[in-house]
């Protein structure tokens, strides 16, 4: 990982933080508090030079952070510590690249969301109420795994494959099953 | 996700650190590999005993072409396997997943020399094609154990690799397979056994690295409660 120290610096903090997580491995939480603290800046400016949009950098951090945890036996003491963070820091901004641009296929881009057909004339509130009342009502007689489906992607925006990991289920199965909740409603509001 | 998303960072690190309990480090990819070669190879033997050895096989054991062959199998399934361990360790040098490449290809190299023999021997004739159907059942049947085996070993480690680790996880129970199928299934023509037999490996192979993404993950952040 690149940074100001010099080299020996780095060293230095190397075995500091093979120590650290040694210590962490064993239970220590002071350790491993310690290690994460003194490892998020440079987590955080390896993200910052990798990724453009800093709205984002907060949340590959905490992805980073996260998977260090889970798979934290898999550090071995006897190797240095920095290629083993990098490499996972690496993999995850890789993993969360991959999840914009699966986001970004789901989803429109126009230049002004039009609220109204131009002919049409402005809809009311009563308009405005009665169409949210006629999709909860199309939603309500949704399967309950179609309804989850729709609430998760189609409400909350989640990817494919955060509403899959949430579920438990395959990204196939829930292709599917979006698409036939889509059709129900359809069907619904016709 | 969306709890953490609206979690500080500095709260998240008190909550990791919070729930941390001690691991047991992963022990080393070696001492891994020693552990799965060493169960694979007894269930292959198992197999080969049920199945029946071939009639022929002390007089074949005699044969370099055959030791070769099969060493050259044996090693790349240790090496593939290796290298799928390897590759589930952050921070490991990259080379190591090419590790079973010498091996495969001397592998492949026997058995080029072999249909080279043929076709020397017996111009196109020698390298004739007939469907042989039970190398690819055999194999598999001889490599799901060990496949089984190493999928729950290399899902101990981390997924920084998903695609190349499950492909070496293939790799090393198919070649296995295949050493153990020349051991009781009686077909020597070279181009028969690099087709068939080869060709099955490959394709197993393909297939672990198109599960890649499925096997392995991430694991899931309710992990954490």
């Amino acid at each position: 990982m690149r940074d100001d120290a010099t080299s020996t610096d780095r060293r230095d903090r190397d075995e500091r933080w093979r120590d650290l997580m040694r210590s962490a491995q064993g239970g220590n939480s002071f350790a491993y508090a310690r290690l994460l603290e003194e490892v998020t800046p440079v987590i955080r400016g390896l993200v910052r030079r990798r990724w453009h949009s800093p709205n984002d950098v907060e949340d590959i951090v905490q992805d980073i952070l996260l998977s260090v945890h889970l798979v934290r036996h898999t550090y071995d003491s006897a190797r240095p510590f920095g290629p083993w963070l990098g490499t996972i820091a690496k993999r995850r901004i890789a993993d969360f690249a991959r999840k914009m641009a699966s986001r970004r296929a789901n989803e429109t881009t126009v230049a002004a969301m039009p609220e109204t057909f131009p002919l049409d004339e402005p809809k009311t509130e009563q308009d405005i109420s009665d169409d949210q009342g006629e999709v909860r009502r199309a939603l309500a007689a949704l399967s309950p795994p179609q309804r989850q489906a729709i609430e998760l992607m189609k409400l909350q925006g989640l990817s494919l494959e955060e509403a899959s990991m949430r579920t438990g289920k395959s990204v196939s199965a829930l292709k599917v099953t979006v698409h036939r909740a889509m059709k129900a409603m359809r069907r619904i509001l016709e | 996700m969306t709890t953490r998303r609206s979690m500080h960072t500095d709260d998240l690190i008190k909550a990791l650190s919070a729930s941390a309990p001690a691991v047991s480090p992963l022990r080393s990819p070696h001492a891994r590999t020693a552990t799965w070669f060493a169960i694979s190879l007894i269930y292959a033997a198992l197999v080969v005993v049920v199945a029946g050895p071939r009639p022929d096989l002390v007089v074949k054991l005699a044969e370099p072409k055959f030791v070769i062959e099969v060493a050259a199998a044996l090693l790349t399934s240790m090496l593939a396997a290796a290298a799928a361990f390897c590759a589930g360790c952050p921070g490991r040098p990259l080379w190591e997943r090419f590790a079973p490449l010498p091996a495969l290809a001397l592998w492949l190299g026997s058995l080029g020399t072999g249909c080279w023999q043929s076709w020397m021997r017996a111009g196109p004739d020698g390298l004739s094609l007939a469907p042989d159907l039970i190398c690819f059942p055999s194999i598999l049947l001889v490599s799901i154990v060990p496949g089984l085996l190493i999928l729950a070993m290399v899902r101990r480690g981390a997924p920084i690799a998903p695609v190349t680790t499950t492909m070496l996880a293939a790799l090393a129970s198919a070649a296995l397979g295949a050493a153990a199928l020349r051991l009781f299934h009686t077909q020597d023509a070279s181009v028969m056994v690099l087709v068939w037999q080869f060709g099955s490996v490959m394709l197993l192979t393909l297939v672990g690295a198109l599960l890649g993404r499925s096997l392995l993950r991430w694991p899931q952040e309710g992990a954490l409660e």
